[in-house]
């Protein structure tokens, strides 16, 4: 059982392989500037022909989730097979198109992978037993405060965000560690009480209303989402956090009216912040009307759009297209690239490689024994799906542009680093639930 | 709690099926139109890759070439001097002011991006070859048109000739023309688009609105012989005529005029009454089989001809209609093909600029047929109109039209353009024509504005281009 896990996952990684190896080979066949001199952005003065930079990262990339696969094995973990493939699939989709779009970049994402798989390995060796993480549920509310503080103080602004720490050689954004603070902190909140909030004392219309002292928590948490939306800009973080929330609480509680009122409060915080703040304004603005705006703020929304309308069912087929055209396009409106190149067909297998994680998270989820990890697990595979879902509909114009990264293939260190933090927490509680804690101890 | 994390699993893949479904609608229902939106640079950074075909005049000269650099190509259009002799009937390309003219209407040709190019486009994308557009030959003569040009001097004005059998049009002249070469620097374009005066965008062949003046007298002629068994051969000119009580003088006292004299002389009064004669159901009839009302569909901007409106037909505007004055406003190229109607039995056939369509390889791949477009009137009436026509050349108004050796059917007008604001404007110079005037082969319309009488101005410019046609210098 053991060693077929492993099997099951290294084979898939063959694929996935196989995949990049493939996307290489096409952007090499319709580039003829691939056999140029570049020149490494990370150890200046060192050059290498370009060709050769992506297939060393190429081989570099697959080697490492090999190896992390391989490593596994060795250490008996006993994970979900899906998932880190899932992962890989998606890192290895990021990369190409950031080979594409911004080489300088898909070398940073590069060493922020490495990065990644790291605290991957870190967390999937030191945290393999999680119950005890509940203990301590107030000091990540605590840290979770304070690293959203920080950037208010010491922070930069980048993209009309106020969301970065400046650390000299890197800029980590916070907020993206912070989320999985929160997952947990909720987790654990929830599983400690939600039987006190899922009983409510009246009823109205059939819906049950819980005591004055129920509200704090949602309360709390509107206040934080606001907190973040007035000091660091950042309205896609808000957004996330707060639905990551009602998910968690909904699933913890199956009471409704959390959802209800959490989002009479969200429209109500929107309406306000729509009315105070110019940014906000400018986003559901441009998202009414993009084309009133098309030469300024509305730019970026409509050329995205561009994009999307120009690539069709099939694409323009990879490195053929003009996604450059996007400001951004390696970071938030990467997806928007992908549909140009790779089609309709392409987004939407995009869109059902997310589907398959969020499947395989709710599934490690369903099989838990008890209610901390079970929530554990659904408030990740939420964040996850969530995010992507605000994402992708900010670039298509189906909700208003937000700014977050797309999980694993955006170009973001934070965020790649968060999302396999994320992944291995979510890959503990898989090695929970298939056993894999009593076998060895 | 396992029913509400399914609950909320179900919610997350509702909410991925709603991105689906939006980006499905995206891609069929806006696609197209986001694809060839305007402001999308994907189309033009699609042409900046193509090497735009060449136009040719009819004999093969290159009137509009891109001369590739292996990155980008520069259009590069025929000059003489200073000027594009065919600066807005080719019109130009440009990145930043888009396209006009025969490059704007044969964009698709000249791109190669038709769909009967679509196989030999996928090959030159596998075989990374810079594609090539096809190429275009027109029916123009850049000779002639040159000289056409030259002509006009530095007058405003515009020439149209055109061969009567086929449509085919030889020249088609506009003045000012501008030099296509330059209008990539900013300050040109710009110079070129206030100078509102001179309109060097313009084209005033197919664009202009001019009074036609005594030009038209071969339309109103052709009415009067269709409705009238016999065109009445003995009028008296007093030198004026009354008409609803308005005094409309006369170029000059005429004495007894018949049919043939009325043209040769250019007679207001004989044309006045006897348009008042017709009355407008009748005149405007003939106006419309001669095609002054529509466009003629050349396939760059053409204007179609404005007659008097409702409210205002009475019958003082009728007389001031007959011999081409009142609210009449017709273009050059308009009365170039009234004038080949009567050149060609009665019927004028459809004007065209580009003969052929070549493949990058120099195969013909479309060539243009010549087909009768309408019929404007009989080949007896034609022949009647004909006769006053010769006679204008050859005693008349037009002499200054003759060419030695050769018989030409002309007609002159000197079209007032006096008004309220400008009293003291001059005419506008007008002459049609053709030769020779028993095998027609050359129409020729020109109009000179404000250029004074078209019997000294308008007439001597017909001759030289007539000349040149004909006989090649």
């Amino acid at each position: 059982m053991l060693v077929n896990l492993r099997k099951e996952e290294r084979s898939l990684l063959y694929y996935i392989t196989a995949f990049l190896a493939v996307g290489v080979l096409v952007l090499y066949l319709g580039q003829p500037e691939f056999n140029t001199a570049y020149e490494l952005a990370l150890s200046s003065g060192y050059k290498l022909p370009f060709w050769w930079f992506v297939v060393l990262l190429s081989i570099g990339t697959m080697t490492a989730f090999w190896l992390v696969s391989v490593y596994w094995r060795v250490a008996g973990f006993k994970c979900d097979p899906y998932l880190m493939p899932i992962t890989a699939s998606l890192t290895a989709l990021g990369l190409i198109f950031l080979f594409r779009l911004r080489p300088q970049y898909a070398e940073r994402q590069f060493a922020w992978l490495l990065l990644g798989l790291l605290a991957l390995v870190m967390v999937t060796t030191l945290l393999r037993k999680m119950d005890w993480l509940a203990d301590y549920k107030y000091i990540y509310v605590a840290a979770g405060v304070i690293l959203l503080v920080l950037p208010i103080f010491f922070g930069r602004e980048q993209y009309g965000a106020r969301s970065w720490l400046d650390l000299g050689i890197l800029q980590i954004q916070p907020s993206e560690f912070v989320k999985l603070l929160l997952v947990t902190f909720l987790a654990s909140f929830l599983a400690e009480n939600r039987r006190v909030l899922s009983t409510g004392n009246d009823q109205i219309l059939g819906i049950s209303i819980p005591g004055i002292r129920e509200y704090g928590p949602l309360v709390v948490m509107w206040g934080i989402s606001l907190l973040i939306l007035v000091f660091q800009k950042d309205l896609g973080t808000a957004l996330i956090y707060f639905c990551t929330f009602l998910a968690m609480v909904y699933a913890a509680t199956a009471r409704m009216f959390y959802v209800f009122v959490g989002m009479l409060l969200f429209f109500f915080g929107g309406t306000v912040a729509y009315h105070i703040f110019s940014h906000v304004q400018a986003r559901v603005d441009i998202w009414l009307n993009p084309w009133a705006y098309i030469s300024d703020k509305g730019y970026q929304i409509v050329q995205s759009l561009f994009a999307i309308g120009s690539g069709g069912l099939f694409g323009s087929g990879l490195g053929q297209g003009l996604p450059g055209l996007i400001p951004a396009v390696h970071t938030d409106f990467i997806f928007s690239a992908i549909v140009e190149e790779l089609g309709l067909l392409g987004g939407c297998a995009v869109l059902v490689l997310y589907m398959c994680f969020i499947f395989r998270g709710l599934m490690i989820a369903l099989s838990c024994r008890d209610d901390f990890s079970a929530l554990l697990a659904t408030g990740f595979t939420a964040l996850m799906g969530l995010q992507t879902f605000i994402i992708i509909a900010g670039v298509i114009k189906l909700l208003p542009m937000t700014g977050v990264t797309l999980p694993f293939i955006s170009y973001g260190g934070s965020s790649l680093v968060a999302n396999f933090v994320l992944l291995g927490l979510l890959l503990n509680i898989s090695h929970e639930v298939n056993g894999g804690n009593e076998t060895e101890y | 709690m396992k029913q509400n994390i399914k609950k909320l699993g179900y919610f997350l893949f509702a909410i991925f099926i709603v991105l689906i479904f939006y980006l499905t609608y995206l891609t069929f229902q806006k696609g197209e139109e986001l694809a060839t939106h305007p402001q999308n640079r994907r189309l033009a950074a699609k042409e900046a890759g193509i090497i735009r075909g060449t136009i040719y005049d009819r004999q093969g000269v290159k009137l509009a070439e891109t001369r590739w650099s292996g990155q980008a190509g520069q259009r590069v259009y025929y000059t003489v001097g200073e000027v594009s002799p065919f600066a807005q009937i080719i019109g130009y390309v440009s990145e930043r002011y888009g396209s006009s003219g025969l490059e704007a209407a044969y964009s698709k040709e000249l791109l190669g991006l038709t769909e009967a190019d679509a196989v030999k486009n996928l090959l030159d994308k596998i075989l990374s070859r810079t594609p090539r557009g096809n190429d275009l030959v027109l029916t123009l003569d850049a000779t002639l048109q040159s000289k056409a040009l030259a002509l006009l001097g530095n007058r405003r004005g515009a020439v149209v000739a055109l061969d009567p059998r086929t449509g085919a049009i030889l020249a088609m002249v506009s003045a000012p023309a501008f030099n296509s070469n330059a209008i990539k620097d900013d300050k040109v374009w710009q110079q070129l688009n206030q100078d509102t005066d001179n309109a060097p965008l313009l084209n005033r062949a197919t664009q202009g609105a001019y009074p036609p003046g005594s030009v038209l007298k071969l339309v109103t002629g052709t009415a009067i012989l269709a409705n009238q068994a016999e065109a009445p051969n003995n009028i008296n000119c007093p030198g004026y005529v009354i008409i609803d009580g308005n005094k409309i003088t006369d170029n000059q006292v005429h004495g007894q005029v018949d049919f043939i004299k009325a043209l040769a002389v250019s007679c207001n009064t004989y044309f006045a009454q006897e348009g008042v004669k017709l009355g407008w159901p009748n005149l405007l009839r003939t106006f419309e089989q001669f095609g002054l009302n529509q466009k003629a569909d050349l396939e760059i901007p053409v204007r179609a001809g404005t007659f008097a409106e409702k409210e205002r037909r009475n019958k003082s505007q009728l007389a001031e209609t007959s011999f081409g004055q009142g609210d009449t406003l017709l273009s050059p190229l308009q009365m170039a093909l009234a004038c080949a109607a009567i050149a060609n039995e009665g019927i004028i056939m459809k004007p065209y600029l580009v003969k052929e369509l070549r493949n990058p390889e120099g195969e013909v791949i479309r060539v243009t047929e010549s087909t009768p477009w309408l019929t404007a009137t009989t080949p007896e009436i034609a022949q009647l109109i004909t006769q006053g026509m010769v006679a204008a050349v050859e005693w008349g108004t037009g002499t200054a039209a003759a060419i030695k050796g050769i018989k030409v059917a002309g007609k002159t007008g000197t079209a007032e353009t006096k008004n309220e604001q400008d009293q003291s404007s001059a005419p506008h110079a007008w002459f049609v024509g053709f030769a020779p005037a028993d095998n027609p082969q050359v129409v020729v319309a020109v109009i000179v504005e404000k250029g004074g009488s078209g019997s000294r101005v308008a007439a001597p410019i017909a001759r030289e281009v007539m000349a040149a046609a004909l006989y090649g210098q």
